[in-house]
């Protein structure tokens, strides 16, 4: 079976003006993205994550290099019926409500009557739209709302891949555990997602394998965790140990000459504690 | 072909009910009260007089309002979508440019038509008024009301209509054209007024240039062409005017300029097509 996604030295270069020359988004990239996987595109903003992500769509053209989506070629409409895409800061026609924004999309991706609505609700509850919040113009929406029914509407159509351009950017730590839920709920389903961040830290726990691009070029690619685990470090984390222990464990470790790297009374992320401190009913 | 159907009405639904939400309707309203007050005016006139001025108020300001809101509407289409980014949740869909461009053009040409059609009923609504208050007050001769009816209810009204409706639908195509390779809506715009005058100066220029003989070179003779080619010929719309004037126009000859609009519409939209193809978003 091919690949969901895979480009081949795929280069996008923007001209600026008749004297200004030009400016090199993406240089080359190659990447190979397999079914059913969570794919993780990572680097600072303005390394080429959404240039790339355009060219796959066929939205921008590549200057050169090649781009498929499961063997069709990328910006072909057999292409694209394979795709639901999440862009970045999503801006969505404001004077309609999510449910009507659902049922727009789904329409231009050649849906429409019964099969439409069933699909149309069906999305609205997953994304927890459901019932009132759906009835309401988008432009009374919040940030994280706006990022759910856009979700919705990349999954109308029933694609096999997902693609978000940045998530999470802007959606405060709640919402964003939401769209991760949301992302592994998809990876169950057999779905593949591909997305991207700019905020590291946020991937940590979903992708299978990520890239990390720097100014238009690949840094680094691989399983997320060969590319992080300190294979020559161990670290356990115990409760209850005494002052006179401590002494005595860090003796036992200098006589077998093993060094301490680092030690003491673990931090919990901001974050984590943020969500653990919101009452039980609101933390899913 | 169904489905390039479905999608081409949805975005053609999509336009329509954007311009509803964002009231452009309203419009309207200041057009019943330039109509309201028009009707008021003149009265001292001879219903002859009154009955012209009337009808030219309507055609003016149903031109107006056509050709503003085609204008501003047309510039938000495209450009407007690609400022505000909505464009990309929908071209990421498998929808064709080309289905995009035809859906964005008929949901503005049903809004025009929509809106040219109301105000032409509320025109003739307001001549019918005005045909019953001038036969209640001058009508007592069976031969002056019956002069009075045939002026309030010239069935070549309805010629007139149409041409409207295809000059302001030709001003769109335009617009949509010029959309497809603009960066901003300010662009569309300019240039769109631009081809309007043009192409209202366009046969005027040809005349005077080519029947003086001063500057009948080749040079000037290829540039009227190219400009010819290029530039819809508005002139042809001032079958209206006569219309309005009173005078015969055949249904033929309207029909004729109705084909001619067709065929530049159709001629746009391709070219718009074909140059949206490739760019990017
Ligand atoms: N339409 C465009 N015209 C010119 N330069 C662009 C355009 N889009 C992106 N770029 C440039 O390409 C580079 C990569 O941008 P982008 O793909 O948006 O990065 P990221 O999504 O990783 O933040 C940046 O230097 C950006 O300025
Ligand atoms: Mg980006």
């Amino acid at each position: 079976m091919s690949a969901a996604v895979r480009t081949e030295r795929l280069r996008k270069e923007f001209p600026m003006g008749w004297f200004r020359g030009r400016v090199l988004a993406l240089e080359g990239l190659d990447m190979e993205v397999k079914r059913g996987e969570v794919f993780g595109l990572l680097g600072p903003n303005g390394s080429g994550k959404s240039t790339a992500m355009k060219m796959i769509l066929g939205l921008l053209r590549p200057t050169s290099g090649k781009a498929e989506v499961c063997g069709f070629r990328a910006g072909t409409i057999a292409a694209r019926r394979q795709i639901g895409f999440l862009p970045e800061n999503p801006y969505f026609p404001n004077f309609l409500s999510g449910t009507e924004l659902v049922r727009y999309y789904g329409r231009l991706s050649g849906m429409g009557g019964a099969v439409l609505e069933k699909r149309i609700q069906e999305l609205m509850e997953l994304v927890r739209l459901g019932g009132e919040a759906g009835k309401r113009p988008l432009r009374t929406y919040s940030k994280g709302m706006l990022q759910r029914v856009g979700l919705a509407g990349a999954m109308v159509g029933d694609p096999e891949i997902l693609m978000l351009d940045e998530p999470t950017a802007g959606v405060d730590p709640a919402g964003s555990r939401e769209i991760r839920d949301l992302i592994l709920e998809l990876r169950g389903r057999g779905k593949t997602v591909i997305f991207s961040s700019h905020l590291l830290e946020q991937v940590e726990d979903v992708a299978d394998r990520v890239i990390i691009l720097h100014r238009g070029q690949k840094l680094r690619e691989g399983r997320l965790e060969d590319l992080l685990t300190r294979k020559k470090e161990w670290e356990v984390n115990v409760q209850g140990l005494k002052e006179e222990d401590r002494k005595e464990l860090r003796g036992w470790l200098e006589k077998r000459g093993v060094q301490v790297v680092r030690e003491g009374a673990p931090r919990e992320r901001l974050e984590d504690y943020f969500l653990r401190s919101l009452p039980e009913e609101k933390r899913k | 072909m169904m489905g390039s159907l479905r999608r081409i009405t949805a975005v053609a639904g999509n336009t329509f009910l954007e311009a509803v939400r964002q009231k452009v309707f309203a419009v309207l309203l200041v057009f019943a009260l330039v109509l309201i007050y028009g009707a008021n005016y003149f009265t001292e006139f001879s219903f002859q007089e009154q009955f012209k001025f009337l009808k030219d108020l309507g055609y003016a300001s149903i031109s107006l309002t056509g050709l503003l809101v085609g204008l501003l509407g047309a510039s938000q289409l495209i450009p407007g979508e690609i400022e505000r980014r909505t464009i990309l949740t929908a071209l990421c869909r498998p929808l064709r440019r080309w289905e995009f461009i035809a859906g964005k053009y008929l949901g503005l040409a049903t809004l025009l038509a929509v809106m040219v059609a109301i105000m032409a009923i509320a025109v003739g609504g307001v001549l019918g008024w005005k045909e019953a208050q001038l036969i209640a007050r001058e009508g007592s001769d069976p031969a002056v009301a019956a002069a009075i009816q045939k002026e309030a209810r010239d069935p070549r009204l309805l010629q007139a209509v149409l041409l409207v409706e295809m000059k302001l639908a030709v001003v769109a195509a335009v617009a949509v054209f010029f959309s497809t390779i603009a960066t901003s809506t300010t662009f569309v715009m300019a240039m769109t007024l631009m081809v309007y005058l043009i192409g209202h100066l366009e046969s005027v220029a040809r005349e005077q240039w080519l029947e003086s003989g001063e500057v009948a070179s080749w040079v000037a003779k290829a540039f009227l062409a190219v400009v010819a080619f290029l530039v819809p010929d508005f002139n042809l719309y001032n079958l209206i005017d006569e219309i309005i004037a009173g005078n015969a126009v055949s249904w033929r000859s309207t029909l004729e300029v109705t084909g001619y609009s067709a065929v530049y519409i159709a001629v746009l939209l391709t070219a718009a097509s074909v140059l949206f193809e490739g760019r990017d978003i």
